[in-house]
C-alpha cells in the first residue's frame, strides 16, 4: 500500500466523481425532508433520470434534451409521491417503497423492450467534461479537478445555492417552518401544501440530475438498476450531513472517498494482510447508523418529517 | 422521552402517525380491499402493457400459464412462495407492534449466511443433529440482525426505517467480502462467488417424488414455513406476550400506561421478526441452493413488504399474498420467454399494489363513494 493509493490526485478526482450523484440525491432529500415530507424514492427518481435521459438523448441526438427529459421523469415520479403523501395523506414510506419498485420495474421493462439484449447505442451524446486550461500542468490540482464533468461543478454550485436558499432567504425559512411546525406556519399564512409540493418535486429533479450524470456523464449508457443504491446512500448522506446542503456534501465526499479507496486499494495489502476492500462499501451505512444513534454527533430530523398534514378546517 | 428523542423516533411511536401501520388493522374484516387493490394494480398493469405496444391479455395468460400451467410449475410457484411467507411474517410481526421492518432482506441474508456457515462447518454431522443446528443458526442470525434495529430504537431512539435500510446495504457488502475474499469463500466451478457446500444432513429433502412430478424442487421448507405461520398466529393471539406486542402496536402510550415496557418489546419483536426472515434465508440455502451464493436472494425481503400489507398482517392473508407473489415470480419468467414481455411487469404490478395500499384513502374514497351511491337506491327500495 502506498500514499498514492490513499491520497493521489486520481483518488481525489475519483472521490469527486463518485460523490457527485450521491450529493445530488442528498440535496434532494434535504430539501424535501426540510419541508416535512420523507421521500425514500430518491433512488427511483435517480433511476428514471438515468433511463429516460438516455432514451431522450438517443432519440434527439441532443444531450441537453436528454438532461431535460431526465429531470422531467424524476419530477413526475416525485409528483406521484407528492400527490399520495400530501393530498391523499398516504404512508410516505410505503409510497416511497412502491415508487422505488415501480422505477426499477418500469426502466428494466422498457429497457428490455427498447434495447433488448443489444444495450443502449454506443454513439449516445454525453454530458461534457469541463477542461480547465489554466490548471493544465499544475501539479495535483490539474489532475484532480482540471477535467471534471459539468455535473460535478453543477452539484457544487447547487450546494452553495441551496445552503443560501434554505438558511438565508425568506422562502427557505418558510420551507423549514413547514417542516418543523406546519400548524404554526399555516397560522402565519404560509401555504403548507404548496411548499411541500414544490419541495418534493424539486427533490425529484435533484435526484434525477444525479441519475442523468450517471448515465449520460459517466457510464455513457444505461444498464438495469445502474443506480445501485446511490439514492439510498444519498439518504444516508442527508442524515449524516444533518439535513443541510453543506453537510450533505461533506458526507457525500466521505462516502465517495470510501468508494474511491475500494477501487484504488484493490489487491493492496498491509504487511501480509490483504485489505478487505469489499468492507469499505459498508462505510456509508455504518457511519449513518452511528450518526443517527448519536455516537457520531447528533442527527435530528425536522420535527414534522414524514407526518401528513391536514389543515385545521379539514380535521 | 424528551422532545428530541420523540422527534428522532419519528412517525410510528410517540406521534399519532395516521399510517398504514395503524390503519391496516381497521380494514374491513374481509379480503375485499386487498383483492380490490390487486384488481386495480392488475388493471393499471394491463393499461401499461397496452401503452407499451404489447398485448395485455397475452401477457396475463402467459403469466398464469407459467405459474400454474403444469404440476411442475405449481410446485415451482410454491418454491418461490416459501421464502415470501417467512419474510412476510417478518414484516407483519413488526407491523403488529407498530414498527416498519424494511430490513427483512438483510435479516434473510444474515440467516442464510449463518445457516450456510454452520451447514458447511459441521458438514459431517448426522442430519438428525445437523438440521436443528442449521435451523437454529438461521433463526439466530436473522434475530441478531433484527435485534440490532430494535435495540437502537429502544435505547437511542433511532427510527427503524433508517436502520433497516442501512443494514440491508451493509450486509450486501459484508456478504461480498465473506464470499469473495473472506473466511467463507470457496472455489466454485461456475465462477459465482459462493460458500462451501453444506453437508448432506443440512439439506432439506425434496418432498415430491419424481414419479409424481419430475424434477420438482419442492422441499421440506414448506413444512417449516407452515409451522412458522402457526407460530406467528399462536404467538400473537394466544400468548400474553403477543397480546402485549399487539397492544404496543395499537397504542404505545396506552400500553406503557398499562405497564407494558415498549422498549423491551421493540428489541424482542425485531429479534422475532429477524428470526422469521433468517429462517427464510436458511430454507433457501438448505432447500434450494445447498450453499450461499453471493447475492442469491433476488428480492424476497423487499417483496415481503407488499406481502405483509396485502395480507393485512394476518397469518392466512400472508399465505395467500405470498402465493400470489410466488406465482408472479415464477410465472414472470415464463411470460418473458414465451410472450416476449419483460418479467419486470411483475415488479410494476407489485409497485401498483403497494401504491394503492399506501394511498388507501383513495381506495376507501372509491368504496365509500360506491356505498354512497348505493344508499339512495336502498332508500328508495
Amino acid at each position: 500500500m502506498t500514499l498514492e493509493m490513499l491520497l493521489g490526485a486520481s483518488v481525489f478526482a475519483a472521490t469527486l466523481r463518485l460523490a457527485a450523484p450521491i450529493a445530488l440525491a442528498a440535496l434532494g432529500g434535504t430539501v424535501t425532508e426540510r419541508s416535512g415530507v420523507t421521500y425514500i424514492a430518491l433512488e427511483g427518481s435517480m433511476l428514471v433520470g438515468c433511463f429516460f435521459g438516455v432514451v431522450a438523448a438517443d432519440r434527439s441526438h441532443n444531450v441537453w434534451i436528454g438532461l431535460a427529459v431526465a429531470l422531467l421523469a424524476g419530477v413526475l415520479l416525485a409528483g406521484l409521491h407528492a400527490y399520495a403523501s400530501i393530498a391523499l395523506r398516504a404512508d410516505q414510506i410505503v409510497s416511497g417503497m412502491a415508487l422505488n419498485i415501480l422505477a426499477l420495474g418500469l426502466t428494466t421493462y422498457l429497457d428490455y423492450q427498447m434495447y433488448g439484449t443489444t444495450g443502449t447505442p454506443a454513439d449516445l451524446p454525453t454530458l461534457p467534461d469541463v477542461q480547465l486550461g489554466l490548471l493544465k500542468g499544475v501539479p495535483y490540482l490539474g489532475d484532480a479537478i482540471g477535467s471534471q464533468n459539468l455535473m460535478v461543478w453543477t452539484m457544487g454550485g447547487l450546494v452553495v445555492l441551496l445552503q443560501l436558499f434554505l438558511f438565508r432567504t425568506v422562502l427557505g425559512l418558510r420551507l423549514r417552518a413547514v417542516g418543523e411546525h406546519p400548524r404554526a406556519a399555516e397560522t402565519v399564512g404560509i401555504d403548507v401544501r404548496r411548499i411541500r409540493y414544490a419541495a418534493v418535486l424539486a427533490s425529484g429533479a435533484l435526484a434525477a440530475l444525479g441519475g442523468a450524470y450517471l448515465s449520460l456523464g459517466v457510464a455513457h449508457s444505461f444498464t438495469d438498476g445502474m443506480t445501485g443504491g446511490r439514492g439510498f446512500i444519498g439518504l444516508a448522506a442527508m442524515i449524516f450531513g444533518r439535513w443541510t446542503p453543506v453537510g450533505a456534501l461533506a458526507a457525500s465526499l466521505i462516502f465517495g472517498y470510501g468508494n474511491a479507496l475500494s477501487t484504488s486499494l484493490q489487491g493492496a495489502s498491509i504487511g501480509d494482510v490483504k485489505v478487505p476492500v469489499q468492507l469499505l462499501g459498508t462505510l456509508p451505512y455504518i457511519l449513518t447508523i452511528l450518526a443517527v444513534a448519536g455516537f457520531v454527533g447528533r442527527s435530528r430530523p425536522p420535527a414534522a418529517d414524514g407526518l401528513p398534514y391536514e389543515t385545521e378546517g379539514h380535521a | 422521552m424528551n422532545q428530541e428523542q420523540a422527534a428522532t423516533t419519528g412517525p410510528g411511536t410517540a406521534s399519532p402517525a395516521p399510517s398504514v401501520r395503524q390503519l391496516t388493522f381497521q380494514w374491513a374484516a374481509g379480503p375485499a380491499i386487498p383483492v380490490l387493490s390487486v384488481v386495480i394494480a392488475l388493471l393499471l398493469g394491463a393499461i401499461f402493457v397496452q401503452l407499451s405496444g404489447k398485448d395485455a391479455i397475452a401477457a396475463y395468460s402467459a403469466l398464469v400459464q407459467g405459474a400454474f400451467g403444469t404440476p411442475y410449475d405449481i410446485t415451482e410457484t410454491l418454491v418461490s412462495a416459501i421464502p415470501l411467507v417467512l419474510t412476510g411474517l417478518a414484516v407483519a410481526v413488526a407491523f403488529r407492534t407498530g414498527l416498519f421492518n424494511i430490513g427483512a432482506q438483510g435479516q434473510l441474508l444474515v440467516g442464510a449466511l449463518a445457516a450456510g456457515w454452520a451447514g458447511a462447518q459441521f458438514a459431517t454431522w448426522p442430519g438428525i443433529i445437523l438440521m436443528p443446528v442449521v435451523i437454529l443458526f438461521g433463526i439466530a442470525g436473522g434475530a441478531f440482525y433484527g435485534g440490532i434495529v430494535g435495540f437502537l430504537k429502544a435505547v437511542r431512539g433511532v427510527n427503524e426505517v433508517i436502520t433497516t435500510i442501512m443494514l440491508n446495504y451493509t450486509i450486501v457488502f459484508v456478504m461480498h467480502w465473506l464470499l469473495q475474499a473472506g473466511p467463507m469463500t470457496a472455489q466454485n466451478a461456475l465462477g459465482t462467488p459462493a460458500s462451501t457446500p453444506i453437508g448432506a444432513g443440512a439439506r432439506l429433502p425434496v418432498i415430491i417424488p419424481n414419479e409424481l412430478v419430475l424434477f420438482s424442487r419442492l422441499h421440506a421448507g414448506i413444512i417449516l414455513a407452515a409451522v412458522a405461520v402457526v407460530l406467528f398466529w399462536f404467538l400473537l393471539w394466544r400468548t400474553p406476550l403477543g397480546y402485549q406486542l399487539r397492544a404496543v402496536g395499537l397504542g404505545p402510550r396506552a400500553a406503557a400506561q398499562a405497564g407494558i415496557d415498549p422498549a423491551r418489546h421493540m428489541v424482542l419483536v425485531m429479534a422475532i421478526a429477524g428470526g422469521f426472515a433468517g429462517l427464510g434465508g436458511m430454507i433457501e440455502v438448505s432447500g434450494v441452493f445447498g450453499r450461499v451464493y453471493d447475492g442469491f436472494s433476488s428480492s424476497y425481503g423487499f417483496d415481503a413488504i407488499a406481502v405483509a400489507l396485502l395480507g393485512k398482517n394476518s397469518p392466512l392473508g400472508i399465505v395467500f399474498a405470498a402465493l400470489l407473489f410466488g406465482a408472479f415470480v415464477h410465472g414472470g419468467a415464463y411470460m418473458q420467454s414465451h410472450a416476449g414481455i419483460s418479467s419486470n411487469l411483475v415488479a410494476i404490478i407489485q409497485a401498483f399494489v403497494l401504491f394503492v395500499i399506501a394511498a388507501e384513502t383513495l381506495v376507501r374514497a372509491l368504496t365509500r363513494r360506491r356505498r354512497g351511491a348505493r344508499k339512495p337506491v336502498e332508500a328508495i327500495a
